[in-house]
């Protein structure tokens, strides 16, 4: 979070510092120089005593530095600060340090003016000449970090197992044990047991984020209620039981994903001016409801968010996961000149985020220089960062629901068997059967020679493209169409003096908008055609065509047949005008006799249009020996050779022949019955097995680059090597730094190889560098863990009481508030561990404990021990966050739509949770950014609360709430008004109106109609009730939970 | 405490309960006695907890303000200096020649499209002597020019960025990235607001169609500080400020029986539960949100003003009428208390703004045409209502141009980080002062060069804050908006 551009004057200064000491500093040492005995009696002191407070480095440290001015140096106190130097040797009446401290000008030291005979001494010093042997301050700005020390930190240490003292009667569990033993300590005690209907509303929406319905609430307040007495006012087991049900509550997930999200910085835009969208990030966002849900281990939950996609590279989950670190923010309009600072930034907001989410540590301070307040040193901090050198942001497509898909797939081949088994049933029967009949009855009529003779032959793509053989003899291209292609195509002809080539363009079901081009159109652009008779041995010859004829071309100039004759490669055939329709093309010999039968040949078409993908995607070739042969797409009558079997078969019968198949081949294709089969068949193959991938933003290394707007410049996405940085400014390399963690978190006698992992393979795309972070990070022992279990329980603590046992979630560290329970702490944290790091069971014994049920009831003589409740004496009523707010209104309204998943929406009036609003770094929602939502730009470890009028003029004015109290009121418009208003408070409240209540909203409703009346309003009373409905979504109990 | 309600000491939740009808014009800092916020000098959270039930309630400045508001002028898209305010007649010598003979070190990284960069460019616009300091004035300013004798200049700015979002962040929040607080959010953070019934930091953009600043809202976002004290953007078009209006169908008497309703409601639930001092303030904040209803929309209407006033503004002149009705408008709400406005001028980018690519002669005509008379109109109202004394007047974009022409079909210029010109007027400064200079051709800052900082820094002195004590401790730092550095040029105080 430092500035890195510039090196500050100020800093400047401290780094040349020695070099500008005035000559006398080389005498200083001169023991019995009277000048140095008179500065080290009279002047240190007196600087030390009366400035250094504020005008030292150790102020400037702490923050203290005022004026910019510094004392604690010969060469500091000549250049000055702010105001100019402080002295000027030889010259006490212009020097600024004597007026100040006269009192003249600043009047300093503030605390009260010097005695008279220090100012003189001040004055005799600098008439003398100001000497002064502190040629550097004497705190280096340096300081020098001790790990040793460090370690000995509260949070830095070893995880413990307090054992929990002794409790009374009032604690339910060893929460309570460690809670009561504080509060015995300051003559204190723990409230009662809350109500169970202010129970049931409590864990409500502690776990879920939404009230209870009305027959919830009477269904536990009823269970809750059961076989209890004064002593015991709450049925434990019916407690206990209703806790599992709201942990098994998909609710649950949407609840805590979402407070995780504030700490992960979580949005799906990149920020800065032009904020492009991440359409696919959302499934990071899925991630974590799925892995609260399933109550994923929390180590792993770390683990995957740093290095899922190394981990477990299998697991949809996993991958979804490292969308954390690709979280921040990125600012895409770049010049050359910021691309490297622009990508420190984005590692800086990896390590910021990664050390404050998992560590509740700033690391992200010591990029300038080593941390201020922690033990970590600016190499720690570059260390740090190169963990992450290599990850970028890539988008991948995952399979999310495997077995769905995979149920899919087998009934697709379960399909495909079937109709191929009906397709070879009717081919080795009914088809014989007819063929030998049609053989015994057809007299061969010449007049039925097909105009066209079918080629057969192997076609080849200059870009790879992949053909299929259909059974119309046709070839169809499969896969992404390239951008530009030759294709190749070598057969034999087939017959003797051909006098035309045909080329049919077919479309197909499989092509966009049916072909017969693969462009995005359905067109094609055949620049040229050239043919060539190929005799082994001899250089191919080129056959010339004569002239050109096409069933339809696109004009009659650069698109038209003849421009494929043309020496314009780019000048050809194309169709649109006619797209999805099938095509042909007649291409004469110029000579019939210079092909014979037999004679091999090779056809080239051009297809490399400016305009991309303009190739062919379903292709038949034909010859003909007729002078005028039909310009049509097809093949009407019987092709010689055919002809040729099918006399053969007639003269004798033969189905071990050749003869047999071609006829055989030739005559299916005049069966509407296998026609229709082969159809069905073809076009099921065509479709491929289902794949339903979702395109997934993750964080990975050597994969593909999300593409953003950079791009256009060059930005490279990352630089090899990782460098640390004087002052973070990338212009001021230090040296290429390793990959490492926090050196004060590493036991001194181990190094870092310990958690090191290596990729399987020494040629994989992935460094594993995240994977040996991660290992250290969940190592319990002798890495990171403790400190990580010790973080997370305290957010679970806070989510549940308002406040966490460390007051500040994201800093653990020295500036960071202590524990208030350091005890209770670490048994949470250990008992995190102990349970295989699993969640839901420490939110059940947080919310089975004492601590968590006692009742909000406020006690003036303890609270004037405690006023800030630090010690949990009491429960502390809550305001709502902004989506529970909003969720409520539609929950109690019956208009939440339950919908889990998928993308989100930048619609503020949608139905959905809020968790689902699509989080738009430029158009956060207004509604929800009243209610001091945050802005998604850094970890937020504590949303602020804020009370301000335009909440009011939202509850008041806003349309949206008015919609949400109509429906509100369409929930109970059935009932009798006593009814009607029993279950809006059920509803709102979770309780029935108290008689005043239902007393005043009836005088309400009255005057309300009445008003309505008298202002010539339709609909009097369906005003009145909407307003009551609008007052009761607008009322502090409403949004306050005790 | 954040997320929960606060307990609080027995004699402050009595105070409360007394000042239940009213204390938001009660200082709060009265409120927080000894650990005050100001006294403790940091923002930490325990402080904030206390001021987030009146969060613009008024503060004590750190010491006697100069200026108690402020009204900042964006010169959106970043005008040239060299043809503004920073006359250059050296510029005319070097006329068509190559910037690289003036200074070798030049690089096409400076400006933005590095392939457009042509040779040095003298400013199409005349420039002469104006008022009794004779500071010499680009003839696109012939109103404005009349008050050089109130600006003092700063010409040797210079930024970070060459690009648009991240200069203006810098120039907003000191910090070339998303995520930091801008400097009305600090205002107000430091010193809250003297408008009960108008938001404390208010922004006004395009109402042309002409788009947002670049980065849109992050310019005026409180980044880590509590949302409150972010900007309150009016809507260029429609209503200008979300829920001001009653719904269709509700008058004046059903909506406060209404609220009557609630009060009553709010306040039965409150005193089971009289410690929580938030439920008290939520209670106020209703009585608020239903006098702004009616106050703010009246502050909005400037067509209360008179024809003589109007005019002097330039609304209804179809040059300048927009900008002309926002800077009336940004004079009616400093006369209510409210802290920081700030308006934009010109939307997006190139043509749309001062972003002058493609012709900064017919560019820079325009866009002074849009704004001159209204801005001098303003010192003018200020001054005749006695407010220019403590209002600052501040006008400054993100960066300056360069003064090498831009290729383009008319000659434009390109963005330059290295150097920018900014004035300031009104409360505690001294007029018809030039502080810092340029070189000789307006491409860097080269004599007493002002840094980001050390314009904010001077800004929070003149309000009355120290820079370097004006802090809010976030994520285990205290940050400032002047960060590390920050120097208060007191050259230009008066």
């Amino acid at each position: 979070m430092q500035k890195h551009h510039h090196l500050r004057p100020f800093l400047a200064f401290i780094l040349l510092g020695p070099l500008v000491v005035g000559t006398t500093t080389l005498h200083a040492q001169e023991a019995d120089d009277p000048r140095l005995a008179f500065f080290e009696s009279k002047i240190r002191p007196a600087l030390i005593e009366h400035c250094y407070e504020c005008h030292s480095v150790e102020a400037a440290e702490k923050g203290k530095l005022r004026g910019g001015l510094l004392l604690d140096s010969s060469p500091a106190m000549l250049k000055g600060g702010e105001s100019g130097p402080a002295i000027i040797a030889h010259k006490p009446a212009e020097s600024l340090l004597i007026s100040a401290i006269r009192y003249d000008d600043f009047e300093m030291p503030p605390s009260g003016q010097l005695p008279d005979s220090v100012i003189e001494d001040f004055e005799a010093w600098i008439l003398d000449g100001a000497y002064d042997p502190r040629s550097t301050p004497t705190e280096s700005m340096k300081r020098k970090i001790d790990l040793d020390a460090g370690r000995q930190f509260w949070s830095f240490q070893p995880l413990d197992t307090p054992v929990p003292p002794e409790g009374t009667s009032w604690s339910q569990n060893d929460i309570d044990r460690h809670i009561e033993s504080r509060l015995n300590e300051k003559g204190l005690h723990g409230n009662p047991t809350a109500s169970p209907r202010v129970l049931v509303r409590r864990a409500w929406f502690d776990l879920l984020g939404i009230p209870p319905t009305p027959e919830e609430v009477t269904h536990w307040n009823a269970r809750l209620s059961e076989d209890t007495d004064p002593e015991t006012p709450i049925n434990r087991l019916a407690y206990s039981e209703m806790l599992d049900t709201l942990l098994d509550k998909p609710q649950y997930g949407e609840r805590w994903a979402r407070h995780w999200m504030d700490v992960a910085r979580f949005a799906e835009s990149f920020g800065y001016e032009q904020d492009y969208n991440r359409p696919n990030a959302y499934h990071y966002r899925d991630f974590l409801i799925r892995a609260f849900n399933q109550d994923l281990p929390f180590d792993q939950f770390v683990r995957w968010q740093i290095a899922g996609d190394e981990l477990a590279p299998e697991n949809p989950l996993a991958l979804m996961a490292t969308g954390f670190l690709g979280a921040g923010v990125f600012p895409t309009q770049l010049t050359e000149a910021e691309f490297e600072s622009a990508r420190y930034d984005e590692l800086d907001d990896m390590v910021s985020t990664t050390g404050v989410a998992f560590l509740g540590l700033s690391i992200g301070c010591a990029r300038c220089h080593d941390h201020k307040f922690d033990p970590i040193t600016a190499e720690d901090y570059y260390r740090f960062a190169a963990n992450f050198t290599t990850t970028i942001r890539a988008e991948v497509k995952l399979d999310l629901n495997p077995d769905e898909n995979q149920k899919k797939r087998e009934q697709y081949e379960a399909d495909l068997q079937r109709l191929k088994e009906a397709l070879d049933t009717y081919e080795s029967n009914t088809l014989i059967t007819e063929f030998q009949k049609w053989l015994d009855d057809t007299p061969l009529d010449p007049e039925t020679t097909a105009a066209w003779n079918l080629l057969s032959g192997k076609l080849s793509s200059s870009a790879n493209s992949q053909f299929t053989l259909q059974s119309d003899g046709s070839l169809l291209a499969t896969g992404t169409a390239p951008a530009g292609e030759v294709l190749t195509y070598e057969t034999e002809i087939g017959v003797s003096n051909a006098t035309a080539i045909r080329l049919e363009a077919l479309s197909h079901a499989s092509l966009p908008r049916n072909g017969p081009g693969r462009a995005p159109n359905g067109n094609f652009a055949l620049g040229d055609i050239r043919i060539f008779k190929v005799v082994p041995g001899e250089s191919p010859q080129r056959i010339q065509l004569a002239r050109g004829q096409a069933t339809h071309q696109q004009n009659n100039d650069s698109l038209s047949i003849a421009a494929s004759l043309d020496d314009n490669l780019v000048s050809g055939w194309a169709v649109d005008g006619q797209i999805g329709k099938s095509q042909a093309a007649v291409f004469w010999f110029e000579d019939p006799d210079e092909l014979k039968q037999g004679d091999s040949i090779r056809i080239e078409l051009e297809l490399k249009h400016p305009n991309t993908q303009h190739t062919l995607g379903c292709v038949r070739f034909s010859v003909s020996q007729q002078e005028t042969p039909p310009i049509e797409v097809g093949i009407e009558g019987i092709p010689t050779k055919v002809r040729a079997a099918i006399e053969a078969q007639i003269a004798e019968r033969d189905p071990d022949a050749e003869s047999w198949n071609v006829a055989l081949g030739w005559f299916r294709g005049t069966q509407p019955d296998w026609l229709k089969l082969k159809e069905t068949l073809d076009k099921r193959g065509a479709e491929g097995p289902p794949q339903n991938l979702s395109t997934v933003l993750i964080s990975s290394e050597g994969l593909p680059h999300l593409s953003h707007h950079a791009d256009g410049r060059g930005f490279p996405h990352f630089y090899p090597e990782t460098h640390m940085l004087r002052r973070g400014d990338p212009e001021q390399k230090v040296k290429v730094v390793d990959a490492g963690f926090v050196s004060v978190l590493i036991p001194g006698n181990l190094s870092e190889s310990e958690w090191r992992l290596s990729p399987p393979a020494p040629d994989s795309r992935l460094s594993y560098r995240r994977s040996s972070l991660a290992n250290w990070l969940t190592d319990v022992n002798e890495g990171a863990g403790a400190l990580v279990a010790r973080v997370a329980v305290n957010r679970l603590w806070q989510h549940h009481f308002g406040r966490g046992l460390v007051a500040t979630p994201n800093d653990f560290g020295e500036a960071g508030e202590r524990p208030s329970h350091p005890q209770l702490l670490e048994a949470l944290a250990a008992q995190l561990v102990a349970g295989d790091w699993q969640l839901k069971p420490l939110h059940k014994q947080i919310m089975l404990s004492q601590t968590y049920m006692q009742s909000t009831e406020y006690d003036e003589e303890r609270a004037s021990i405690d006023p800030d409740n630090q010690t949990w004496w009491r429960r502390m009523p809550r305001r709502l966050e902004a989506e529970a707010i909003r969720d409520s209104m539609l929950s109690v309204s019956n208009t939440l739509d339950p919908r889990m998943y998928g993308p989100g929406s930048l619609d503020a009036n949608m139905n959905r949770r809020s968790i689902y609003f699509f989080i738009k770094r430029s158009q956060l929602i207004p509604t929800m950014m009243l209610f001091d939502w945050p802005e998604h730009l850094v970890s937020i470890g504590r949303r602020s609360t804020t009370t301000i009028a335009p909440q009011a003029l939202m509850f008041m004015n806003s349309p949206q709430g008015r919609r949400i109290a109509e429906s509100l009121y369409e929930q109970v418009v059935a009932l009798e008004s006593k009814d009607k208003l029993e279950q809006l408070f059920l509803r709102c409240y979770g309780r029935p109106p108290s008689e005043q209540e239902a007393r005043i909203s009836l005088q309400f409703l009255q005057k309300q109609t009445k008003a309505y009346s008298s202002e010539a309003l339709n609909d009097t009373e369906k005003r009145a009730w909407i307003d009551l409905c609008q007052t009761l979504l607008s009322s502090s109990e409403f949004i306050y939970i005790d | 405490m954040n997320g929960s309600l606060n307990s609080q000491h027995d004699s402050r939740r009595q105070w409360l309960s007394r000042a239940g009808g009213g204390f938001g014009l009660i200082s709060l800092a009265a409120l927080m006695g000894d650990e005050g916020l100001l006294k403790r000098a940091s923002g930490r959270e325990r402080d904030w907890s206390q001021r987030a039930l009146q969060p613009m309630a008024p503060l004590e400045s750190h010491f006697p303000a100069r200026a108690k508001r402020v009204i900042w002028l964006f010169i959106n898209g970043g005008p040239s200096h060299v043809d503004t305010w920073d006359y250059k007649p050296e510029l005319e010598k070097w006329d068509g020649k190559s910037i690289k003979e003036f200074a070798p070190e030049f690089e096409n990284t400076t400006g933005f499209f590095k392939n457009a960069v042509g040779n040095l460019m003298k400013s199409p616009f005349e420039f002469s002597p104006r008022g009794e300091c004779g500071k010499r004035v680009s003839s696109i300013f012939p109103n404005l020019g009349k008050h050089v004798d109130k600006m003092a200049f700063i010409h040797s700015g210079y930024t970070e960025s060459n690009n648009h979002s991240p200069a203006l962040f810098a120039m907003n929040t000191g910090m070339p990235r998303m995520g930091f607080p801008c400097v009305g959010s600090w205002a107000t953070y430091g010193l809250g607001s003297e408008s009960r019934d108008l938001p404390g930091f208010v922004v006004m953009s395009d109402p042309k169609g002409r788009g947002l600043p670049k980065g849109h809202a992050a310019n005026w976002s409180a980044g880590f500080l509590p949302g409150v004290f972010q900007g309150t953007h009016l809507r260029p078009k429609g209503d200008p400020i979300d829920n001001l209006k009653r719904r269709s169908g509700q008058s004046e008497t059903t909506q406060r029986q209404q609220l009557d309703l609630l009060q009553q409601l709010n306040q039965q639930h409150r005193e089971s539960r009289l410690s929580e001092t938030e439920l008290a303030a939520r209670i106020e904040s209703f009585e608020l949100a239903y006098r702004m209803q009616s106050v703010a929309p009246d502050v909005m209407n400037v067509e209360q003003e008179t024809q003589q006033t109007k005019d002097l503004y330039g609304v209804g002149d179809p040059k300048c009428d927009h900008f002309a009705r926002q800077c009336l408008l940004a004079r009616r709400m400093v006369e209510e208390g409210v802290r920081f406005v700030q308006i934009y001028s010109g939307g997006m980018e190139n043509q749309r703004s001062w972003d002058g690519h493609n012709d900064i002669q017919g560019n820079h005509t325009q866009f002074a045409g849009e704004t001159e008379k209204p801005t001098a109109a303003l010192l003018t109202d200020l001054e005749e209502r006695g407010l220019l004394e403590d209002t600052l007047v501040i006008w400054c974009g993100e960066f300056g141009r360069l003064p090498t022409a831009q290729v383009a079909s008319k000659p434009g210029r390109d963005h330059n980080p290295h150097c920018f010109t900014a004035w300031l007027a009104g409360g505690g400064i001294k007029g018809g002062v030039s502080y810092g200079e340029s070189d000789d051709i307006g491409y860097k800052a080269a004599v007493d060069r002002v840094h980001l900082n050390d314009l904010h820094a001077t800004l929070l002195h003149l309000l009355g804050l120290e820079h370097e004590r004006l802090t809010y401790r976030y994520n285990g730092r205290d940050f400032r908006l002047t960060d590390v550095a920050g120097r208060v040029i007191r050259e230009i105080l008066a």
